[in-house]
């Protein structure tokens, strides 16, 4: 059977190294890039990020790849945005001010406040029924980070809670957002990881 | 809901990881990357990589290390100290690998960088460590360059007033190595409220990892030397303290859960 080829988004502000480890080791092949001409050949585009949003929008841009994303999403391709890369696909974030987006999935980012961070491992709490994203009640995953999505539950699937709800995963339609580092989540993030992917290249 | 967390802390000392005694005596245990595979496999909560000797010897920090992490494939949230000097090396680190960095002679040499840091970052990759003691007086901070014993810097308590940082490691250094040593006055007289606090030095059992979780400031009990004396040691302090805050012991390789 022939591997899927995942393309992991450089635009400088990843923690891309731990997710080619990770997928690498779930048997996909791993490209990461932030040449159009590579991605444009995937069939999965993966959005990692560690750090603020303004940081990270002006890579995109730097790399010329919002357009380029923007339209991979527009014609249905596969894309998952993990953590930081969850977020730019919002409209628009009020950290360190206001930043525009990637504008794929409606809603904007905001810091949590109360607390003001969410670090640790959590499980999550089903918002409605996915079958892509199935997950074990029991299971939990590693978050760390001070902003969430904030959007008008249309897209949530599932949330957690810190204190406060936020979402945890976004679906909207090819297009998958985790709150949450899968590819440091042991064993539950990579069974989930493996089973979006191939879910969302498989529809 | 959110979990607690037990961090298992490998020390590393010339390449090597060692058992610390009271910062001052030092036994090796072998590769670093061996203990943090057993610590992976394990199902830490997070590990904590710290190369005690990097800052000292102006090496910076030791990114050769997490290469060799990498190889290992380490799907455990990673945290790494030593040598972080600048916002350029706790990116650098953070590209290595690294889910969050751990920052101790930065906080007195230069706050603001640390500013700096978190603002490229996000307070919630930093972190701060203080070796402390109660002592008999008050609360001090020991500097391990010069080793003399001072009061928290003004800098630094505003470090951690502002939310730079998203947490504190609180060392117990006087008591690290030693059986059920860690002195919980450090928590109960910690100057700064709202704090999240991770306690690390003497903690070796699990009555005592406990108490400390049940303590509201306390968001993580750290580990070192007492997970080198046996397999699985994780999982049995886990399995030890079911009814706890933590989230429960996972066996790596199966989704079975205790």
């Amino acid at each position: 059977m022939k591997r899927r080829v995942i393309g992991i988004v450089d635009y400088g502000a990843g923690n891309h190294n731990s997710v080619f480890s990770t997928l690498s080791s779930l048997d996909y092949r791993c490209h990461i890039s932030h040449d159009v001409s590579a991605l444009e050949k995937v069939d999965c585009l993966v959005l990692p990020g560690v750090g603020a949003f303004p940081r990270a929008m002006a890579g995109l841009k730097t790399f010329k790849l919002v357009d380029f994303l923007s339209d991979w999403a527009l014609q249905g391709q596969p894309m998952l945005g993990i953590c930081l890369g969850m977020q730019l696909l919002a409209e628009r974030s009020h950290e360190d001010g206001l930043t525009p987006g990637l504008k794929i999935i409606p809603g904007e980012v905001l810091p949590l406040k109360d607390p003001r961070w969410h670090i640790g491992w959590n499980s999550l709490l089903r918002m409605h029924r996915d079958p892509l994203l199935e997950i074990d009640e029991l299971s939990h995953f590693y978050f760390n980070h001070a902003y969430a999505f904030s959007e008008e539950k249309d897209f949530q699937v599932y949330q957690a809670d810190c204190g406060k709800r936020f979402p945890a995963i976004i679906r909207r339609g090819s297009v998958v957002g985790l709150q949450f580092h899968p590819e440091k989540s042991q064993t539950a993030g990579r069974k989930l990881l493996k089973q979006i992917i191939d879910g969302l290249c498989h529809a | 809901m959110l979990k607690k967390r037990l961090i298992g802390v490998i020390t590393v000392r010339d390449g090597l990881a060692v058992q610390s005694i009271g910062y001052k005596r030092y036994l090796p245990l072998g590769k670093p990357e061996y203990l943090a595979e057993n610590l992976d496999r394990w199902g830490a909560d997070e590990i904590l990589v710290m190369s005690i000797d990097r800052t000292v010897r102006g090496l910076g920090p030791d990114l050769g290390l997490l290469k060799r992490l990498g190889k290992v494939g380490i799907r455990t949230p990673l945290i790494v100290a030593g040598g972080i000097s600048s916002k350029d090396n706790a990116i650098e680190v953070v590209h290595s690998g690294a889910d969050r960095i751990c920052i101790d002679a930065l906080l007195q040499d230069n706050p603001e960088e640390v500013r700096a840091i978190a603002e490229c970052l996000g307070s919630q990759a930093v972190i701060a460590s203080l070796p402390v003691s109660a002592g008999t007086a008050s609360y001090m901070w020991w500097d391990y360059r010069s080793k003399a014993l001072r009061h928290l810097a003004t800098e630094v308590c505003a470090l951690l007033e502002d939310g730079v940082v998203s947490e504190v490691l609180l060392v117990d250094w006087q008591h690290e190595g030693i059986h059920a040593g860690f002195d919980q006055r450090l928590i109960e007289r910690f100057p700064i409220p709202n704090v999240p606090l991770i306690a690390f030095g003497g903690v070796s059992h699990h009555e005592q990892i406990e108490q400390l979780l049940n303590k509201e400031s306390v968001s993580a009990v750290a580990i070192g030397n007492f997970l080198s004396y046996r397999e699985h040691a994780i999982q049995h302090f886990k399995m030890q303290l079911q009814e706890s805050h933590l989230r429960g012991a996972v066996f790596a390789g199966s989704d079975a859960r205790v």
